[in-house]
């Protein structure tokens, strides 16, 4: 056996493949753990024999990158073996997602609570950036939550690096709800800005408990961005006619943000509407947003392990003996969450809110 | 902040698993030819006795030959295809990375730089059909290309992010145009100074220097042959004068520049077609489809896959024997299973 052959079979020999927890279009995710120390590890196998065109881009996206960074708040790539025409990915094992969380109507978010998830988020996605990594489909499902309550960026399937500029980039980027409008309108050349409108969605939908600006299309997802923050006029947005897909989309007016977030301190407001500036040359950095007055504020941010965390996770998180044979368990929680969820679900949430993509497999979900 | 003091390239794979001394490398090399060697011994007195003692071996020398013309090759291509400049250094340090793990006995460097270089424009983000590559390119099917892809990123260690010497040039360029007392204009008047350092860089991807040496250093040094005085320039506008470092910097300057003046020499054609000659009477026969070796081999791993197959099926009947129903209880649960294609991997 060749001595490449040979490491990779040691590699795969360190890790245990458990249990299947989802399934997407190019990948499946197993829940395992590291033979020797019994670790819990998400391990995600993608097919790659399917595709003619061998390994496919976003499977090495992400490894490319995954390989590279190491972050608290950054999902870990703890290794990699392939066996026959597979890919198999060792990530660390994540429980759960700030959309579950979002959407566990049993939960109620203090401000601090909001505080520590964007704290954690900007500090990953300021990692990313310093490291020239643009991560492109930053959304709720992606910021993954660990045991210990820390926040991990996730999935770097659409991720490329930005330090070359004068590239040519797609803007058939980002998750509909948490495109920036200068992708909307067909931007080919842009920067870390992207990811910072898509956290300003996610600040805002932490406080909403609903996405902000669920477009149900691409052209109502401007409409639905003016609605909510005013048409950009030439001096809020220059040069923004001249964008390869600009459509005029009528005037709304400006609304102030403190008309929708009502309970939201002044400094919140103004991280906030920093992150959700027009042009993305203003738009706040991750790592200003890191020094903005509102980390500083009180209240502070809630300590990661004093986060809320939705039931799903606490169950994950009893001893295996408890849940061994005790079905109890199992049915108590589907119970709440029919209770809980669906009607609450269907009074709060516009009927778009079902239109997220949930068949992509999230590691630990 | 721990992390913010250590330099981003410190960080990187290429920093923690690429680097050699060059003794350090020589003995990897020689290490994984002697292997490679004994296994291809045992195999061929396997099949014929007495078979292997008329056969000369390639060196590790001879080895780094043949590998440095397949570096040579990726230029062309990149011409012909008009691949960025990312790509053709990214596929040139993807093929020495992969003969740091595996032996040109073993593998051909010709489909194994066909691959890397098509790996490479994915890793780079500039991919292309394989498709509208392997049609361009002679006597090449996709499977020469798709066979060996996986082989290359296990050998790679997955690690696809590769850091370039063009790049810091651009750097120290930017450095120099921003220089306090530059001239005004610096870029274009004396653009002929990048581009000489740009050629030198070109030639370094020849040599072992990326894997002894950081980016930065092999940019330095390749512009220190273009002009020795914008290097003084950089390096005091970067140093105190005096440091001790500002020595030191020279004397790798100087072992960097040996090596890119030594493979800016070109290849000995006839040298290499020898090499390649032998190679054809030393390779691994177990690689080589349809001889005996290979055939042997194959038919040991179809045994083994049938023996595992075979045992997993008494494992499933025996397991249905004890739930008691001959037919299993419910379906439905069955039916999971069959889904599941991680039969072919555990």
């Amino acid at each position: 056996m060749d001595a490449v052959e040979k490491a990779n079979t040691e590699r795969q020999k360190r890790w245990v493949k458990d249990q299947k927890v989802g399934e997407g279009t190019y990948a499946v995710v197993y829940r395992g753990r590291e033979a020797s120390t019994n670790r819990k590890v998400a391990i995600k196998k993608i097919k790659v024999g399917q595709f003619k065109d061998g390994l496919d881009m976003s499977a090495i996206r992400e490894v490319k990158y995954l390989r590279e960074l190491k972050h608290q708040n950054v999902i870990e790539l703890l290794d990699v073996f392939s066996s026959k025409t597979n890919l198999n990915l060792v990530l660390e094992f994540l429980d759960s997602d700030l959309e579950m969380i979002i959407k566990d109507r049993s939960l109620v978010f203090l401000p601090a609570d909001i505080k520590s998830w964007m704290a954690m988020t900007f500090r990953g996605l300021e990692f990313c950036h310093r490291n020239w990594i643009l991560h492109r489909d930053l959304k709720p499902n992606n910021l993954l939550i660990a045991s210990d309550g820390q926040l991990k960026i996730a999935d770097f399937g659409l991720a490329r690096d930005f330090a070359d500029p004068g590239y040519k980039m797609t803007c058939q980027v980002i998750t509909r709800w948490y495109r920036p409008p200068e992708l909307l309108y067909g931007c080919r050349y842009y920067s870390t800005a992207v990811d910072i409108w898509s956290v300003g969605c996610i600040f805002a939908e932490l406080m909403l408990r609903t996405p902000y600006l669920a477009g149900e299309s691409d052209m109502d997802q401007l409409k639905t961005i003016f609605r909510a923050l005013g048409t950009p006029s030439e001096q809020d947005w220059p040069g923004h006619t001249k964008l390869p897909d600009y459509v005029p989309m009528g005037q709304f007016p400006k609304q102030p943000l403190r008309d929708l977030f009502t309970a939201a301190s002044a400094d919140t407001l103004n991280l906030l509407g920093q992150c959700l500036v027009y042009e993305p040359r203003k738009r706040i950095s991750a790592k200003d947003a890191l020094h903005h007055a509102y980390f500083f504020a009180l209240p502070y941010p809630s300590q990661p392990t004093k986060l809320p965390k939705c039931a799903a996770q606490l169950t994950a998180a009893l001893p295996l003996e408890e849940l061994d044979g005790n079905t109890l368990t199992g049915k108590t929680n589907r119970l709440k969450r029919k209770l809980t969820s669906p009607s609450d679900d269907t009074k709060t949430r516009p009927a778009v809110a079902r239109r997220l993509d949930f068949t992509k497999p999230t590691p630990g979900s | 902040m721990a992390a913010s003091k250590t330099p981003l390239y410190e960080a990187s794979t290429q920093f923690k698993n690429w680097r050699y001394s060059p003794q350090s490398l020589a003995k990897v090399r020689s290490s994984l030819n002697a292997a490679a060697v004994a296994v291809i011994r045992n195999t061929f007195e396997a099949d014929e006795p007495g078979s292997s003692s008329a056969v000369s071996f390639l060196t590790p020398d001879e080895e780094i030959l043949l590998v440095r013309l397949y570096v040579s090759k990726i230029t062309q291509l990149c011409g012909f295809f008009r691949f960025p400049e990312e790509v053709e250094a990214t596929a040139v340090s993807y093929l020495k990375r992969f003969y740091l793990k595996n032996t040109v006995m073993d593998w051909h460097p010709k489909n194994v730089m066909l691959t890397a270089l098509f790996l490479a424009t994915k890793t780079t983000n500039n991919p292309i059909s394989l498709e509208a590559y392997t049609n361009n390119i002679p006597k090449t099917n996709p499977s020469d290309v798709l066979d060996l892809e996986f082989l290359i990123a296990q050998s790679l260690g997955f690690e696809f992010a590769v850091w370039h010497a063009h790049r810091a040039l651009w750097g120290i360029w930017l450095d120099l145009q921003n220089a306090p007392d530059a001239p005004p204009n610096r870029a274009a008047s004396q653009s002929e100074v990048y581009d000489a350092a740009l050629r030198h860089v070109r030639a370094s991807r020849l040599s072992d220097a990326e894997l002894i040496y950081t980016p930065s250093q092999i940019a330095l040094a390749s512009l220190s042959m273009a002009s020795p005085e914008l290097t003084a320039e950089w390096a005091a506008s970067k140093f105190p004068s005096e440091s001790p470092s500002l020595s030191m910097l020279q004397s790798t300057l100087g072992s960097i520049t040996t090596l890119i003046e030594s493979a800016a020499r070109p290849v000995d054609v006839e040298a290499v077609r020898g090499v390649d000659l032998r190679l054809k009477l030393c390779k691994n026969p177990e690689k080589v489809p349809g001889s005996k070796a290979y055939l042997a081999k194959k038919a040991e791993e179809d045994r083994k896959a049938e023996e595992k197959r075979n045992r997993k099926a008494a494992i499933d009947a025996q397991a249905m024997m004890e739930e008691g129903d001959p037919f299993g209880d419910e379906l439905a649960g069955r039916l999971v299973d069959y889904d599941d294609d991680d039969d072919d991997d555990d």
